[in-house]
This record gives C-alpha cells, structure tokens and sequence, in this order.
C-alpha cells in the first residue's frame, strides 16, 4: 500500500470506516461487542505479521509466539505482581521488540522456506517454554486476569488499534519503509543501494514482534485467561491466513483479513451447518477458494472496485523460493 | 469522480446497514433461557483437535435429554441443550460462552469440558450470575472454592481423591512394592501424584521413580523404560487415554509386568480394548470406577434403558465407550437438578437443587450417593475399585466414601 | 505477471565439502554404539529412538518429495496420510485383509493426491504466488482433518498391524518386527526415490517442471500433470507413513494422530535438506534418538523442552548449514 501520500479520498473513507467502528457498539449485544475486541486483536496481530512478511519478505509462520510473549507479561505483570492491566501494554510491546530482534538475528540466515520454518518451529517452542515455568506462567492451568466488559474491550482494543495503526503508517511511510520494501523486492539491490540489510530485517521483526506483542497483551484481556493452548500454532496459521486473504501489503485488507479469520469460523461453529464436524471442512474449503480466486487477497478485489488506482492491492511478491540462500 | 463518490456512499450504506441489522438482533429476555415451553441450556466441548476423543460426552448427554423430551420433559418444558466445539482452547472457549450466554441466552452453561476453558469462564459466569453446574473435569476447584464461585458446581469425583485410594490400596495390600510413576508433566498430573502420596503415608518413600511426559507427547517408551529400568513392581500410570495405552503396550513390549493402575479418565473398557488388541497385557490391572457396570450386568434395567437411549438417540456411539455413560449419568443429574429447581426454575432454584442433593443416580455404581450440601459441593465422591479379567472390568471390595 | 520467484535467471550450485556431514554421522553412530554396548539401558533408548525416528522419516520423505517435485511446502502432507489411514482402516473394516487393504489404499492415495493437486492446488496456483499456494496447503490441512473426523467420528479407532506383534529381545533391548519395517521401508522409499528422480526420464521431467516450468514447458513436458504426478506420488508416500505409523505402539487411529508427526517430520527435511530424501531420513532418525537420549539422561530437558529441543537441533544445522545436511547451497547471480 504506498502510504506516503494519502489521497483525500482515502482519508474519508478511513474517516467513515472509523467512524463506523466507533459507532457499532452503541447497537451491538455484550457478546457481539467481545467479538469485535477480537477482531481488533487480530487487526493489530495481521498489520504487525504485513510489516514482516508483506514489507521486507520475510515469511513468518510465527506470530503466535510474539503474541504469547507480550501476552505472557501482560498475565504475569497483572496476576503475580498486581498492574493495571491496560499499563502493561507498552512494556508488552518492549519485550515483544527484544524478542522479535532476538529471532530475527539468526533469521538473517535464512530465507523463504527454512525461514517459514524457523518461524514455524519458533511458534511451536514458547508455548512449550511457557508450560516448562508453571510457577510464572501458571503451566496448562494457567492465569485468570479481571474480566471487563464487552463495550470496555472494545473500545479499548479498537483505539490501540488506531494508535498501532498510525504509528505504523508514520513508519511505513518514510524512508524505512521504502528500504523495508526494497529489501523485499530484491535484496542485491537494495544492499548495493546503501539499505544495510541486517539492520533492516531486523528491525522489521522487532517492531512487527512489538506490535504483535500488543496484539497478544490485548488477547489476553479479552479472554481474561492465559495458557499455552491459547496461543498454539493454530494462532499463527490464522494471522498468516488473515494476512494473505486481506491480501499482504493493504490497510483494507487488514481489516478483512481479521473479519474473516475471526468471523468466519466462530459462525459457522454457532450456525450449526449439518453439523459442527462440519466447521473445519467449510473453513478449509474457503481459504482454498478465496486462494483460487482472490490469490492476491480481498484488498485486490476492493481496490478494482472501487478505483482507488494502480497503486492498492500491489502485488505481493513475496519469494519463497529457495534462491538466495 | 462520480464513480468514486458511488463507491464511498456504497461502502457507508453496507456499514450503516449492518449497524442496523445488528441492533435488529440485539434481542433481549425477562427470564433468560426459560419459558412456558423450553429451558435452554448449553455448553462448550472439544469436538475437534487432540481431545476431540471427549467429543461423545456432549452427544451422549444430547441423547438422553432427548429421551427425556420425548417422555414429556421437565415440568412440562423441552430441553434446549447447544454445545459448541472449541476444540479445548480456552481462546474458543470464552467467546463461545459468552456467546451462549448473551445470544443463546441459556439459563445455565453446562457440562463444560476442561480445566483451563472452565477456570477460563469461571470468572465471568459468577460475575454475571450464570450458573456453571456439573462441569467435566476432576479437578478439586469447583467443589473447594464454591465461597469465592457459589455458582460453579463439578460432577466427577477429583483424581486426588482418586489416587489417594490407589495409595491405600498400594499401602495395605501391597507390601513389597517399589512404585514407578508416570505422570503428566503439569498440574493435571500433579493432582494425581498429590493424592498417591497422600494414600500411601508413611509408604511414600516405596517411590523408586516418577516419570513424566507432556501432553503434546505421543511416544512414552522413553519413560517407561526407565521406570522399568528403576526395577519398579508398581506401575502408578496417571495418564491420559492416548499416552496410558501407549504405556501398556510398551511395557509388554520390553517385557515389564507390574501391578499397573490407571486412572479412571483412561480405563473405559473401550481403551482397554484397544491396549489389548495392540498387544497390551492388561490381566490384573486396577483402577477404579463410579459409573453403572452395564457391561458385566447388560440385563439389569438401567443396563437396558441405557442401550435403549443410545441405539435410538446417539447410534454412533461406541457402547463400550465409558465415556458415553458418564455423559448420560452427568445429563440425568441435569434433569434431576431442573425438576427439582420447581416449576418456574431460576437459576438461583436451580443451584440450590444442586446444592441439595440426596439422589441415587441410576447410572451411576449401585450404592453409590449423590450427596450435596451447601458447604460440602462434589456431587460424587464414592468410588469402588475394579480389577480387569479377561475383556472386562470386575469391580471388587467396597465403596470407598469421601472419596477425596 | 509477476512470477513467484523461486529461481531466477542465473542460480547456480556450489559444490558443498563434501566430507564433513559424514563423517559426523560416522562420529554420532561411534557414541551411540559404544553406549549402547556399555549399557543396556541406553541401547534400549537408542533402538526405541530409532523406532521413533523410522515413524518421522516416512513422512519426511512425502514431504521432500513434494518439495522436490512441486516446490511447495505441503502443510497437508499429514493431513493427508491421517485421510488414507482412515481409508485402509475401512476397507479391513469392511472385510479386506491387511495386506488387500493396503495395496489398494496406495491406489486410492495415489488417484487422491492427484486430484487434490487438480482440483484444489492447481487452480491456486495458476494465478497467485508461493505464498498463496503455502495459505493453500494450510486450508487443506484445516479441511482433510475436519473430514476425517467428520466421517469417521473422533474417537480412538483400532487399526491392526500388518506384523503380528513379533518382538525381538537382544541383550536385554526389546524391539519389534514393526520397528524394523518401518525404518526399512523409509530407507526403501529413499532408494526408490533417488532410482526415480536420477535414472528415469519421468524423474527428470518432475524435477524439470518443478525448477524451471517454463523451460519445461518449451521442450514439451506436460508441466501440470507433472505436479499432479509428484502430488499423487507424494501421497502414496504418505500413506505408508500414516499405515506405519498407525501401526506403532505409539500412535493411536484418531483424526489428529500425524499432527505431532508432522512438526517432527519438518524439522527432520529441513535438518536433511529439503531436497535430499536421503537427508530426511538421517535427519529424523537423528531427532528420534537425540531426543529419546536427552529425554533419558538430561534431566534439565523436561518433557516440555523435548519439542523445542528438536527445532534447536535443526537450527544448530541450519546456522552451520543453511541449506541442511544434504542440501545443495544454491548461489544466486546478480
């Protein structure tokens, strides 16, 4: 998405949709409103996975894991030593950073697939980490937080998300954007550019894990529980489906992506098509078909719909092959 | 530029509308989940993922709430029972209780499979005065901090109390023993190993090694090995059903035969069956049960009615599946509670009903009581000891009381 | 359009030293015979390690092979075996013998496979890039197991061996004719595999359409069906794997049954190299018995750690060896 002159049109379009947002609860049930919370958390987790994986190319199957660990200090911060849970948030997002710069150190090896892969084993390994210091984390049982209300989480995740949002816009915008995506489209040229590599690619993950950071600190409000099923791998395929269905690159496409992989699937599981053997098969069999069809994400189709130009739903090269390695 | 105008003023008349169309459905009740036809009420289940095995608990106990529909229901209303599949992720589980009890609109969550999706919703179901009855797990919460959560109630007797009478047992009857313990590597496991070694007493020290495996885990050589390495005569296997039959066949496998015990969640004849058929020997092995034994004695009335649900409401099920019979024993203790909660229930009636039983549920092992007070909340703590011979379970000696 | 890009114009292959990856092999089964000869207890965790590792490396294969011959990291590749498990467990179940039954389950994995490639990978992949088909392949992953346990139901079914439970007692170390087969027949299948894709003109046409489908395309070889083919193939693989496995003490006939396999089994190609089925198998016995012995021995790996600690193995290779044990480091031109 350029980003880096917003068109008025663009801007009252984001001014309606927020608008919007901000309006939905005042008619929406208790429930509808937690769920929109959830939307918002997986807004902020798909932006974060974009900044990664749609700006510098690189893959990750491993969001799940920088969710757990801002979750995880948010839930430690608050059961065991007594915060205000919303004060934890930014340190949340610190240890995000440290931790993202500390997987994408060793990462700089590696790319496409065996990247995908180190992300991969890297999701599977915190939540098996967090279950090895039950005393901290609560273990499988794990830790219940303070319950607030629908309308409260709401508007809670929804305003951090328009802060995470803009934040990113301002960063995404200037000159480290445009070096995030040269680094994605081709790396020779942008290292013989003067882009230092390392640093950038780093610092991709460390603000995509501090903000996913977020993401995971503001899950675990809304669920008001932690435990390490809670950020399993399934979590990290969600984020990265939510991402590639919004179509990688698209502020739109954020915001669909998180609507359909937390929509979609609690629907069908309340609908009762058939039965609810039936959800995971409905789902798969959507995600392929919206492959097959929108392989360039909703953003793609939005953005021909509406004419916004040849600049929305660019395309999102991102290699996966094994060159360069 | 038109055309751009077209597009902004589509997209606010979709937002609009669904603004609309969700206050359309922000619908509201006097009494929730009851009225002069139906009281509806619902729980979560893993349906799906790696405890999907539990997924027949809802099933069954959707079968014998049939049964008592077609007989006429409970005071004249039909039971509405909704379970959602949330796959064990306590992720799922929150949304879909707050789902079932601000849309669904239920008069209780019941059922509720898991400890961490119960301790997950236990907040916000006391908070918000929905009662939380008859949850399917064995962990001692539910009936130990009923003051902090008056309206969370279990079912099931809890592992430590299950294991402290293996530890008796071990202790009185056992004398040589040297005790190989596998176990769960969390709190799950803990349970159990807290209430081995509160049974065995002063024999704690007849420990010779405790193993532990994680749940993700799907090979246990490794530690049976071990245990049989430790020279142990006293298999203490606390485990759950994929990794116990693994166990059993394992330690046929490297030739280890000890007096095995395994927990009652992982006994159903059916995963004896299977350990058996895999090459598990099993002769011998004990552990303990709570539930009607339909299997040794198929011509009693319950044994018949129990098929008769079954065959005609939840065919698919396994009959040598205990798990099946503790959904049917669980959804009569339900019913019980609803009728007793008077004709116009509330949930206030309702958990007082539960918090005041005397009941001799028929499902369960004859002799045993469904015993409440206000201040005493584990429905079943009786528990009678079975030693597998041939292709069945015998239970034997007596019932253990306050089994806890 | 812009193409997925994969390979680009000028990618070569170094040639890789040649003799250190053996001769740590060489140095890793040293260690293990000599504890294993020193104590009967370690020789029994190594063998039951290696039991392990035989269940890993059959589906590594399918997954190298899909690799190699789709260039796709197939995250349905367990899925997919669970599926076929399922199908053989029927036929025995409808009355067939083991063996009957096997045999046609191949025949039904291999039409399946293809179908799957046709029906749901193909149409992806026309229009959208590697990404998408990965998205793809976790969209399967989500339906094949979904279907199981909506055919099938969800509880623990009994599938029966195709070994009548032999067990072998040497020296104290129990293991058994199953173990024995499982392992041989992933070393087989890496055989086969080198046979096809070295000496036979198909073999060659796989890899071609997979590395360079428009050059393919331009002498003529029919690129699509050649990725149907290796999809097919591929699953064929896999349900050896998932027969094997389901033939295990250790693995019990339930829709989720390969999940924990899976993650095993990736780690084991990449460590081996995604491309080298040799490598997969290596690597998988590797992890097998590595973790069986740190299991056993290092009491600071607790049994949460034994996960992580597979994935810190492969990234110790990886970091040593970005493109795993057995792979071809590819150079990239400007």
């Amino acid at each position: 998405m350029k980003l880096t002159k917003p068109s008025l049109f663009g801007v009252a379009v984001a001014v309606v949709v927020a608008v919007a947002i901000a309006l939905l609860p005042l008619t929406m049930s208790d429930y509808h409103d937690s769920t929109g919370a959830d939307v918002a958390v997986f807004f902020i987790a798909i932006l974060a996975l974009n900044i990664v994986t749609g700006y510098t190319g690189q893959i990750s199957i491993g969001h799940g894991a920088f969710m757990a660990v801002g979750g995880y200090t948010t839930a430690i911060l608050t059961h065991n030593h007594g915060w205000n849970d919303l004060a934890t948030l930014p340190l949340a997002a610190l240890v995000g950073f440290a931790f993202g710069v500390l997987v994408g150190l060793p990462a700089l090896r590696f790319h496409g697939v065996y990247l995908a892969l180190t992300t991969f084993a890297v999701a599977l390994a915190v939540p098996q980490v967090a279950k090895n210091y039950p005393k901290f984390t609560g273990g499988t049982e794990g830790l219940a937080l303070p319950t607030h209300s629908g309308v409260w989480l709401y508007r809670t995740t929804w305003i951090v998300a328009g802060i995470v949002f803009v934040l990113a816009w301002l960063l995404l915008r200037g000159r480290t954007g445009r070096a995030f995506r040269s680094v994605r489209d081709s790396e020779i040229a942008a290292s013989s550019s003067g882009v230092t590599l390392s640093l950038y690619k780093t610092l991709a993950f460390g603000v995509s894990a501090a903000f996913a950071g977020v993401a995971g600190s503001l899950y675990v409000l809304v669920n008001n529980f932690v435990n390490p099923d809670v950020f399993g791998l399934t979590l990290s395929l969600y984020i990265l489906i939510g991402a590639v269905v919004g179509g990688l690159g698209s502020l739109w496409g954020v915001l669909v992506g998180a609507a359909f992989v937390q929509l979609l699937p609690i629907g069908l599981t309340t609908t009762h098509i058939s039965s609810s053997q039936s959800v995971p098969v409905i789902f798969g069999a959507v995600v392929i078909a919206v492959m097959a069809l929108l392989p360039l994400g909703a953003a793609n189709l939005l953005g021909t719909f509406l004419h916004f130009g040849s600049q929305m739903g660019q395309s999102s090269d991102v290699p996966l092959g094994t060159e360069g390695r | 530029m038109t055309r751009r105008l077209n597009g902004a003023l589509a997209l606010a008349v979709l937002v609009l509308a669904a603004v609309v169309v969700s206050a359309a459905f922000a619908a509201s009740s006097a009494t929730p989940g009851v009225t002069s036809k139906t009281i509806t009420i619902g729980g979560t289940f893993p349906l799906t993922g790696p405890a999907a095995l539990y997924g027949v608990i809802p099933k069954a106990e959707a079968a014998y709430f049939a049964y008592v529909n077609a007989s006429g229901g409970v005071n004249h209303r039909q039971i509405v029972f909704k379970y959602y599949d949330d796959g064990y992720n306590p992720a799922n589980t929150v949304p879909l209780t707050k789902k079932l009890v601000e849309q669904d609109h239920v008069f209780a969550v019941y059922g509720s499979l898991g400890t961490a999706p119960t301790l997950a919703t236990r907040d916000y179901l006391n908070k918000a005065g929905v009662p939380q009855v008859l949850v399917a797990t064995g962990d001692s919460y539910w009936g130990a901090q009923y003051k902090k959560y008056p309206w969370t109630i279990g079912f099931q007797p809890d592992y430590p109390g299950e294991s402290r009478i293996y530890g008796q047992f071990i202790h009185n009857k056992v004398p040589q023993a040297k005790i190989g313990v596998l176990m769960q590597d969390d709190a799950y496991g803990q349970n159990y190993y807290n209430g081995l070694v509160a049974g065995l007493g002063a024999d704690k020290s007849k420990i010779v090694d405790v193993e532990k495996y994680d749940a993700t885990a799907t090979d246990v050589t490794q530690q049976v090995v071990k245990l049989k390495a430790a020279g142990a005569n006293v298999f203490a296997l606390f485990a759950l059903p994929t990794q116990t039959i693994t166990a059993l066949v394992v330690a046929t496998k490297i030739g280890w035969q000890p007096t095995t015990f395994i927990n009652n969640v992982s006994s159903s004849p059916l995963f004896m069956g299977l350990a058996q058929k895999s090459g598990a020997n099993v002769q011998g092995d004990i552990s303990a049960t709570y539930v009607n034994d339909v299997w040794n004695n198929p011509n009693t009335a319950t044994a018949k009615l129990y098929k008769s649900i079954i065959a005609k409401y939840d065919s698919g099920a396994d009959p040598l599946d205990a798990n099946v019979l503790y959904g049917v024993a669980s959804a009569w203790t339900a019913v019980q509670a609803l009728k007793a909660a008077g004709a116009n229930p509330t949930r206030q009636s309702f958990m007082t009903a539960l918090t005041n039983m005397n009941e001799v549920n028929p499902f369960l092992y004859p002799g045993i009581k469904m015993v409440t007070t206000p201040t005493e909340r584990f429905p079943i703590d009786q528990q009678i000891l079975e030693q597998y011979k041939g292709t069945a379970w015998q239970p034997f000696g007596h019932i253990f009381s306050k089994a806890r | 359009m812009a193409t997925a890009s994969l390979t680009q114009r000028g990618t070569a292959f170094r040639p890789t030293t040649s003799w250190i990856v053996p001769a740590l092999i060489a140095v890793g089964c040293v260690f293990l015979v000599i504890g294993s000869l020193r104590s009967s207890l370690f020789a029994q965790q190594t063998i039951s390690g290696l039991a392990n590792g035989g269940i890993y490396a059959s589906l590594a294969v399918a997954l190298v092979l899909i690799y190699r011959a789709t260039e796709v990291i197939n995250f349905a590749q367990g899925a997919l075996a669970t599926f076929t498990t399922y199908v053989a467990w029927q036929l025995i179940d409808w009355g067939l013998t083991y063996w009957l039954a096997f045999v046609c389950t191949l025949g039904i994995a291999f039409v399946g496979g293809f179908l799957v490639q046709l029906v749901a990978i193909r149409p992806v992949e026309r229009r959208g890039n590697q990404l998408t088909v990965v998205i793809a392949s976790i969209g399967l992953l989500i339906l094949v197991e979904g279907l199981v346990g909506w055919i099938w139901g969800n509880e623990i079914k009994f599938m029966p061996a195709p070994f009548p439970s032999h067990i072998y007692r040497v020296g104290g170390v129990s293991f058994s004719r199953q173990d024995i087969a499982t392992i041989a027949i992933s070393i087989a299948s890496v055989v086969l595999l080198r046979l096809l894709f070295q000496f036979t003109k198909l073999g060659l046409a796989m890899r071609a359409s997979a590395v360079r489908p428009d050059a393919a395309r331009l002498v003529g070889i029919r690129v699509s069906w050649m990725l149907s083919l290796g999809w097919g193939l591929a699953a064929v693989l896999g349900a050896v794997a998932g027969m094997m496995a389901a033939a295990s003490p250790s693995v019990l006939l339930q829709p989720s049954m390969m999940d924990g396999i899976l993650i095993y089994a990736f780690a084991a190609a990449v460590l081996g190299g995604l491309e080298s089925a040799a490598g997969a198998v290596i690597g998988a016995l590797a992890i097998g018995v590595t973790l069986n012995l740190l299991g056993a021995y290092v009491s600071w790996v607790t049994p949460q750690l034994l996960l992580p600690a597979a994935f810190v193995l492969m990234l110790v290779v990886l970091l040593v060896k970005p493109s795993g044990l057995f792979g071809r480091t590819r150079v990239r031109r400007v």
